[in-house]
């Protein structure tokens, strides 16, 4: 078994699939979810401008649509993300053509469920998403999503918001994309001071008030509310602080 | 700007009130506005009673002229009654909105001295916050019955989707508990946006629709003595001859005593089942006769699609590698998404139940009325078939009350996302 082993990002990715192709027991992850075993050779990548844009070609070749499933799937938190999306390229060249309606394949199949669990996680986002507004009226979201979607997200805003500055952080990946009324710009951000506007507090205990109100206490359905709004996401919504 | 306690006030009489609903309208942001729609809808937060919160669900007045016998507003009540000014309106939209919690308002109001005096406040009020405020997020109106016309279409000019409730099933229950209303009176406006609606589609009209998303309409079920059959015919008229974009449907819930009224709620059960009905005759080219004859009720021991099946033995078993689309769909455990899938990895495998089981079909259900490569593992017997599809079909059920405390007054969550 020899394990290429990338740093995660996409163009060390292809690069891993143009070395790793022509390797009958080649494993492709990223070093964050690496685990050999005692006869496994590792191989370290680094990303390559030409073996990376050759592997893409030859994608775009056979499936116009391919390249934006890698790109979902590599955002995963699936720790098999590499791989799966290695044996889908595989299986697209071998096809010599799309795939993606071979849903009775364990692959594709593997791949639609991982894209699904990314592109859900971004629809959810856009409704659980909370921002505060700053002294400088500049809105911030703290969030910490299970994939790698802030930069995903912030074209949704910035269409919505238009002149609006504002910020999504992602703090456990410690990236936020920031947008200042004209482009998004994603960027390394450890921490964030945020100096509150003084209207925030009254706006938080009116919509807590209106959450309460709405609320239809004589019938409650807990397990409903779980199974549509994760507990893990609750710890960014005022409506769930006590 | 508005305080906790009117808040609360207005809020709670607009709670039961089903539709919570963005979807379906594409509207785009303007230059310097504020807002957009996503055309699949958003839910930006789940409340203790598994119900969504997609809009700022609000009344503008509690203080109504009509005597709806099952409304807690209504005239002869003793409740606080409160009112909220179109500025504080749309001051709490655009700051809601901006923090990401709310996709829009939806803006309804007890009839406050007139129907016409009521349906232009709410209509200023619309027009104010796109104008004014530049709000472009999805707005959702409660028409007022027995308003001018030209109130209602110039509402329809700013609003994504508007809505008017038959609250009654029939004439008859609407003269004995809502006497002030008439059924020619509720439907006279929804024809009129249908046409208008209607008109913008024939003539391909993109820019400046009138409410892009539709119209709804709720109905109570359990008040009034209606079967399902009746029902489900409204319903199907409604969303054939008049293009609705949905029909909700509101469990009773005793919430005001009176000799009219039943004394006990309707239960989940029936609502889940008229749902449920609703989705074949919308999604799976279902026709009312074939699900429910008018005077009967839908059946409470198994889902309708499964019913329907049932009934229709003679049609099964199906074979998943070469039946049709509208049949696979008629398949129970078989919905859209899985007719989808078997119909696209159709065309490159043979398919086994294996791959089914990988597909997520219901396997368990499926069984019975479908062969893979020509073997089939349902039950023998049409009385086997009933008896294993009643076992598994009360397990779910018993599940889904289980989940209210009280099943009686139990009614379903509606998410914003449908």
């Amino acid at each position: 078994m020899t394990y290429f082993v990338t740093d995660g990002s996409a163009d060390c990715f292809y690069t891993a699939v143009f070395d790793a192709y022509r390797q009958k027991d080649a494993v492709i992850t990223s070093e964050s979810n690496l685990q050999t075993q005692l006869d496994s050779q590792i191989c370290e990548v680094v990303a390559d401008g030409e073996k990376c844009e050759r592997v893409k070609r030859k994608l775009r070749q056979l499936d116009a649509g391919a390249a934006g499933d890698v790109e979902l799937v590599l955002r995963s938190c699936n720790p098999l993300r590499e791989n799966t999306a290695f044996e889908y390229i595989r299986l697209i060249i071998e096809h010599g053509g799309p795939v993606r309606n071979m849903l009775a394949h364990p692959v594709v199949l593997e791949i639609s469920d991982i894209r699904k669990k990314v592109t859900g996680e971004i629809h959810k986002l856009k409704g659980f998403l909370r921002f505060m507004e700053n002294t400088e009226g500049v809105l911030y979201a703290p969030c910490s999503p299970d994939n790698d979607i802030v930069d995903l997200l912030a074209p949704h805003f910035a269409e919505r918001f238009k002149n609006q500055r504002f910020v999504i952080h992602d703090i456990t990946r410690k990236t936020a994309a920031m947008y200042d009324g004209r482009e998004i710009l994603v960027t390394f951000a450890d921490s964030a001071e945020i100096y509150l506007s003084e209207y925030e507090k009254y706006f938080e205990d009116l919509w807590k008030q209106y959450y309460k109100s709405v609320n239809i206490a004589s019938r409650p359905h807990e397990k409903q509310m779980k199974g549509y709004m994760p507990v893990r996401y609750w710890k960014f919504l005022p409506e769930k602080q006590r | 700007m508005i305080d906790a306690d009117r808040l609360k006030i207005l809020t709670e009489s607009a709670k039961y009130d089903v539709s919570c609903s963005s979807s379906g309208s594409k509207r785009v942001n303007a230059k310097g506005g504020l807002g957009n729609a996503s055309v699949g809808g958003i839910c930006h937060s789940f409340t203790p009673d598994g119900r969504c919160i997609s809009l700022l669900k609000i009344l503008m007045s509690n203080d109504c002229i009509y005597d709806c016998e099952y409304c807690p507003n209504r005239r002869s009540a003793d409740v606080p009654r409160a009112a909220i000014t179109p500025d504080e309106i749309c001051q709490l939209v655009i700051s809601f909105y901006k923090r990401n919690y709310i996709e829009g308002l939806f803006l309804s109001s007890a009839v406050c001295g007139s129907p016409n005096a009521t349906m232009e406040a709410l209509t200023e009020t619309i027009v104010r916050l796109r104008k004014v405020y530049n709000f472009n997020g999805y707005i959702h109106l409660k028409g007022i019955p027995y308003a001018d016309d030209a109130l209602i279409m110039r509402a329809a000019k700013y609003a994504d989707r508007m809505s008017f409730n038959i609250e009654l099933p029939s004439e008859k229950s609407l003269k004995l508990l809502a006497p002030q209303k008439t059924k020619e009176g509720l439907l006279l406006p929804m024809k009129k946006l249908s046409a208008a609606t209607e008109y913008d589609r024939q003539n391909k009209i993109k820019s400046g629709r009138v409410i892009p998303a539709g119209q709804t309409t709720q109905l109570i079920v359990g008040a009034s003595p209606e079967s399902d059959g009746q029902i489900l015919r409204l319903t199907q008229a409604l969303y054939r001859n008049l293009g609705l974009k949905r029909v909700y449907y509101s469990s009773y819930i005793p919430v005001v005593a009176s000799p009219k009224l039943p004394t006990e709620g309707a239960g989940l059960l029936r609502e889940h089942r008229l749902y449920q009905a609703d989705w074949l005759l919308r999604f799976y080219g279902f026709d009312v006769d074939e699900l429910c004859g008018e005077g009967d009720n839908l059946d409470a021991d198994c889902d309708p699609k499964c019913a329907w099946a049932m009934r229709n033995m003679h049609l099964f078993p199906v074979e998943v590698n070469t039946a049709p689309a509208e049949m696979l769909l008629r398949v129970p455990g078989i919905g859209a998404r899985g007719a989808y899938r078997i119909i696209k990895a159709r065309k490159y495998t043979r398919l086994d139940f294996d791959n089914l089981l990988k597909m997520r079909i219901i396997i368990r259900r499926a069984k019975h009325f479908i062969t893979c490569n020509g073997k089939f593992y349902g039950a023998q017997s049409q009385g086997a078939v009933r008896a294993a599809l009643m076992l598994e079909s009360h397990a779910d059920d018993a599940e889904q009350l289980s989940m209210f405390s009280s099943p009686d007054i139990a009614a379903s969550a509606i998410t914003g996302e449908i």
